[in-house]
């Protein structure tokens, strides 16, 4: 089998790259181990304080609305961050007194949302706050089981149902201006966000909850819709366990899945994420980057990785896979000539890029873009 | 009596210290105990919750040997839902002299302790997980002992039996008369709230803070703080306790406990001042890895949940540099007789093993000054919690089809699981996954055992202890803990402070894929919840 390109990893920044060579008629294929970092999505991608017509333009081909404006943003513990690129879910304020009265409202038996913590951070704003529980037939099947109120479970549940919610906070709602939800709705469908919105007379203000992220499970659903309808073939479930590398060049990689059918391709994009989603790992001694053994930047001295204090900038944070100004991945101090390598294997280490979901995107387009200008020349 | 009056005063909320109390408050005595912590914040949370068969010192220090075999058979009667009967061997790897295994038998039968000479190949079917190169191997009465579990429920029958408890209440002096103490200046560290306590007898049961107590009260205890580092695995690699069959030193003490298992330790003298925050060094983090795989290979390649380290009370006796060769035993000072100090007493040295023991003879020698003559009845009577047997029967006589996670709380709580009856099915959610630990039994904490911050929960419940380290269960139990204490903004800060101590204990083993967990936990709390 041989592409344009193959990608390793499909989460945020791998399905970017995907979408832009397959709209730019390159045939790619994305190997996926199934879970990414947009199942803990924020909803905002971080550092992007701006809306680049072509990654909004690309994100609407997929259904997924995007939207910015210099503010900020409600956070689940009930503090304001500054407003980067988001989701539509995400309600960005030019200040943090959002509006006079709020009313935030739960279900009873789901601990994954902090209506307390939000409360205390908008009554700190001056903005009156109630605090409400809806007990839903609809959810009485999650309560039996003491696991199964969880996010993404509520969102199955809700998503046929959605008229229940609104019918609900019509009979809640009293003077207030703004109405405080968890994002568990429209798992597949974002649409149901802009029908709640519609049918309530006051803002609703979508904010997240504990981790699984419905908005990001849609989005991961809805770019990898766009890409497979794109033509591109995403192998789920599935991972790289070698590669022949010759004169600095990549020829093919191997996959746990496909044995002795390799995947060739003249480019190759590594975007198999930072330490979570085990696109570096690490021992007692280094840092590495397990499938071509690239160079990674890292202090040396294991006592310099950490900072004891939790909440601080931690170095390894910072640590990436060391790549020349256009993304070539490095190996032994040489640039791989066909490897990119983008999102967050980088780490800090392209603090022109920015770091999460903007150096996703951001990196995605530069090393996709950099495939296309090598194919037309 | 008036409410700030008292028949003893007992400093300190380890287990030396509660144990103390339980003996005290069944003997009828009007007790109060200060703790300027939590329970079991010091040593007593932070060793390797081994039921010492005594084995270990048989050979250097006979009498400790005695006392641990006698202790430990009295507690898995009194304390059989904080105990794991789990036996241990002693095994000789190639490298150690196996002469020593007679010496080391010998010594065992003198102390009273069953020790057996096993087929090595015999203790590799008892124990798979053991080296397979072993040469020798002896089985001997050990087990775990969940030291959490051991000092919340001997302040819990200390409360039955009309006792009381401070905690987060620090003593700030003595009132003294003329050469007689007669109570306590304290500081409540949450409310700030200044109190006067009094009774004609108080007890320093402090651990290794005994010495700053001590110098408190103007009498010196000359103390050797000798720092213990272990190290917890994710898994319960092994089912019974492994020891090496050589004289004690670095990392050669295995011991499986609840889910996890604990390797340690090591044994360094450290300056006061750092006993309030121990850490763990790179080169103990190794040091117990190396020596843990020689008695257990795959320890190598088995995920380290956590480094901690405790530091021992032990007492000065000469000027060994590691306290290795310093007597475990117990010594209970009576300042009376020692430095003319009336109504003061220190209990002391000894162990996690032996507090028992250790209570009993404070007691007496309290009850001596009060002219009190009653019998000391700790050692058959049942802690609560260990009225009823196995766990699985606690938890059949308590609901008709236990779930996972009332087994684990019957597990956690013996007979007393009843407390955590639920009212409604919503309390049956699960807040710790890993641990499995429902809202029923967070909120009986809260109500009933005192705890007033996520730390405290951990201690009682066990969550944020699991293989997630609190990434999720600290979130939630924030929100409980937020909503019965009204205040938001303190719950905020604990929050931080619960996970900067998980982040404590991660850090040093930060690799592989505890790192993978930090980096997941961190980039959570930051990004995606705002804290």
């Amino acid at each position: 089998m041989k592409f344009n390109s193959v990608i390793i990893g499909g989460g945020l920044a791998g399905l970017t790259a995907g979408i832009t060579l397959q709209k730019a008629g390159k045939s790619t294929a994305i190997i996926s181990t199934g879970q990414n970092a947009l199942h803990f999505f924020s909803g905002s991608f971080e550092s992007m304080e701006e809306a680049p017509q072509r990654i909004v333009d690309l994100f609407a081909e997929a259904g997924i609305g995007l939207h910015y404006a210099p503010g900020v943003r409600l956070m689940p513990m009930g503090t304001f961050k500054k407003a980067t690129l988001s989701l539509d879910d995400v309600s960005l304020f030019p200040d943090p007194k959002i509006g006079h009265k709020a009313l935030i409202v739960s279900f009873t038996g789901y601990h994954d949302f902090f209506c307390d913590f939000l409360a205390d951070g908008l009554e700190k704003q001056g903005i009156q706050c109630r605090v409400n529980m809806l007990n839903l037939p609809e959810l009485e099947m999650l309560e039996k089981s003491p696991s199964e109120m969880r996010s993404v479970q509520i969102a199955r549940a809700m998503d046929h149902r959605w008229e229940t919610i609104v019918r609900e906070l019509r009979i809640l709602i009293r003077d207030e201006d703004i109405v405080v939800l968890p994002q568990v709705f429209g798992l597949n469908d974002s649409s149901i966000l802009s029908r709640i919105r519609q049918s309530i007379p006051a803002q609703v203000v979508f904010v997240g909850t504990l981790p699984p992220s419905v908005p990001g499970i849609r989005t991961q659903i809805l770019l990898k819709r766009r890409y497979e309808v794109l033509g591109g073939t995403y192998l789920i479930g599935d991972q790289v366990t070698g590669a022949h590398v010759y004169d600095n060049v990549i020829h093919s990689v191997v996959t746990q899945n496909l044995g002795n059918h390799f995947l060739e391709a003249d480019n190759f994009i590594l975007a198999t994420g930072g330490f979570f989603s085990k696109g570096l790992k690490s021992n007692p001694f280094d840092i590495s980057e397990p499938i071509f053994g690239l160079d990674v930047e890292q202090a040396e001295d294991r006592n310099d990785w950490y900072n004891p204090e939790f909440m601080r900038e931690q170095p390894y944070m910072k640590y990436g896979v060391a790549t020349d100004p256009t993304l070539h991945a490095i190996a032994g101090g040489e640039p791989i000539k066909n490897l990119f390598a983008i999102g967050s294997i980088l780490g800090g280490t392209r603090t022109d890029m920015g770091m999460g979901g903007g150096l996703a995107l951001r990196s995605a387009l530069a090393a996709a873009d950099q495939i296309i200008k090598q194919a037309e020349q | 009596m008036s409410i700030n009056e008292f028949d003893v005063i007992i400093i300190g909320g380890g287990i030396t210290g509660a144990g103390t109390m339980r003996d005290c408050a069944m003997r009828g005595l009007k007790t109060l105990l200060i703790e300027r912590s939590d329970i079991a914040t010091g040593a007593t949370g932070r060793n390797h919750g081994l039921l010492h068969s005594g084995a270990r010192y048989a050979v250097n220090d006979p009498e400790s040997a005695e006392e641990c075999i006698k202790e430990n058979m009295i507690l898995r009667r009194i304390a059989s839902h904080c105990v794991d009967e789990t036996d241990g061997l002693f095994i000789s790897l190639p490298e150690d002299d196996l002469a020593y295994q007679q010496t080391f038998v010998e010594a065992c039968r003198k102390a009273g302790i069953s020790a057996e000479i096993i087929d090595p190949e015999l203790a590799k079917r008892l124990e798979p997980s053991v080296n397979p190169d072993i040469t020798g191997a002896v089985r001997v009465p050990d087990g775990s002992v969940d030291p959490f579990r051991l000092c919340a429920a001997n302040m819990l029958d200390a409360k039955l039996h009309g006792g009381q408890v401070r905690l987060h209440t620090t003593v700030t002096g003595f009132i003294k008369e003329g050469d007689t103490i007669r109570g306590v200046h304290t500081r409540n560290l949450v409310t700030g709230e200044e109190r006067d306590f009094y009774a004609p007898v108080t007890v320093n049961a402090g651990g290794i803070w005994g010495h700053d107590i001590a110098a408190l009260a103007g009498v010196n205890v000359g103390m050797f703080p000798a720092k213990g580092a272990l190290l917890v695995f994710a898994h319960r690699v092994n089912n019974m306790v492994i020891n090496r069959c050589r004289k004690p030193s670095n990392a050669d003490i295995l011991v499986p406990g609840d889910t996890v298992c604990i390797i340690g330790t090591t044994s360094t003298r450290i300056p006061f001042e750092e006993c309030d925050n121990v850490a763990v060094t790179p080169d103990e983090v190794n040091l117990l890895i190396t020596e843990g795989a020689k008695m257990t290979p795959s320890l190598s390649s088995t995920r380290i949940l956590r480094a901690y380290a405790g530091v021992r009370p032990l007492v000065s006796a000469d000027d060994d540099p590691s306290g290795r060769n310093i007597s475990r035993g117990i010594v209970c000072l009576d300042h009376e007789t020692r430095d003319g100090l009336k109504g003061f007493i220190t209990i002391t040295g000894g162990k996690l093993m032996t507090y028992r023991l250790m209570a009993e003879i404070a007691t007496d020698a309290v009850c001596r000054k009060l002219a009190i003559e009653k019998k000391c009845e700790t050692s058959e009577t049942p802690l609560p919690g260990s009225e009823e047997g196995s766990y699985e029967a606690v938890a059949r006589k308590i609901w008709e089809k236990p779930s996972m996670a009332q087994k684990a709380a019957a597990a956690r709580m013996g007979s007393h699981a009843h407390k955590i009856m639920t009212r409604d099915r919503l309390d049956e959610a699960l807040i710790c996954e890993c641990e499995e630990v429902s809202l029923a039994e967070i909120k009986v904490a809260i109500e009933r055992l005192n705890a007033s911050t996520l730390t405290d929960l951990r201690r009682r419940t066990r969550i944020g202890m699991g293989t997630c380290q609190g990434e999720f269960c600290a979130c939630r139990a924030a929100g409980l803990l937020a909503k019965a204490h009204g205040c938001i903004e303190k719950e905020r800060e604990d929050l931080k402070d619960f996970l900067q101590e998980r982040w404590k204990g991660n850090f040093p083993i930060g690799w592989g894929d505890t790192l993978r967990e930090a980096e997941y936990t961190q980039w959570v709390y930051k990004h995606v919840l705002g804290l």
